[in-house]
């Protein structure tokens, strides 16, 4: 079920700023690739909570959106690695042939899903994320 | 774990790091590299990159499917992701000239408390969202 229109959403892509983005999300995509980069952990666990607590996204369009800029950003990380000699080519293939067909499963689930569940699983997966970082 | 049954494992916790992905906005990399290290048995490093590189053709997957339901901006979401890999060039250089494990542990913390904000935040009776 769609979410109700009552929820916080700013979907402004007008801007005329650097590529067309307001200046506030200039600064959340440096800002979010920036603490990616130096802890080593994805962007969406950084992009998402930004976009929806600061930029005050709706919690659907913060994670389509989170989604999307990680295509040049995770081309930017092979670029910069250099990783060409390190990648385990088998279990790459393995992973990416299940994780293609999640992608579309889960792009399903983000469609159909009450945005505040959208907001609790979010929620529930960065505990899980802050307890895996914490055993490490 | 080897042989064909390492590769049965790899696609299933694939399609499960897919759902996450395609659900959550997220690459899926901090499931991915535990797991390629503890499971797999690759070095981190190994993990690491193998993890960059099927993040990749995931994201794109999850972003055409959410394009085509109508969900979210994919030319918006890649000009934000532009901006973004500006910020992760810039970290992982800062990263190598840091002390690595404090940091580390500080951002755990931050990320708990976030999390458990969205979950109190998505679990308030909806009268008083709005």
């Amino acid at each position: 079920m769609r979410a109700s229109a009552s929820l916080p959403r700013r979907v402004d892509h007008s801007g005329s700023g650097l590529l067309r983005l307001d200046r506030e999300l200039v600064a959340i995509g440096v800002v979010g690739g920036l603490l990616s980069g130096l802890l080593g952990v994805g962007g969406g666990i950084v992009m998402v909570p930004l976009l929806v607590l600061w930029a005050r996204y709706g919690q659907r369009d913060a994670h389509a959106a989170s989604l999307g800029a990680i295509i040049p950003i995770s081309i930017a990380g092979i670029a910069t690695y250099g990783i060409a000699g390190e990648v385990k080519v088998g279990p790459a293939i393995a992973l990416a042939v299940g994780s293609v067909f999640g992608a579309r499963l889960g792009a399903g689930l983000l469609a159909r899903l009450d945005e505040r569940a959208l907001k609790s699983i979010f929620g529930a997966f960065l505990v899980g994320v802050a307890m895996l970082m914490g055993v490490r | 774990m080897t042989g064909a049954t390492l590769y049965v494992v790899l696609v299933a916790f694939g399609v499960l790091v897919g759902i996450a992905s395609g659900l959550l906005g997220v690459g899926g990399g901090t499931l991915m590299v535990p797991f390629l290290t503890l499971v797999a048995g690759l070095s981190q490093h190994a993990a690491e990159a193998t993890s960059l590189l099927v993040i990749l053709p995931t994201a794109i997957a999850g972003t055409l499917a959410l394009r085509r339901r109508g969900v979210g901006d994919a030319g918006f979401a890649i000009r934000f992701g532009i901006v973004g890999s500006v910020g992760a060039v810039l970290g992982a250089l800062l990263a190598l000239a840091l002390p690595g494990a404090t940091l580390r542990e500080v951002f755990a913390v931050f990320v708990g408390l976030v999390g458990l904000k969205l979950i109190g935040d998505g679990l308030r009776p909806r009268s008083r969202t709005a």
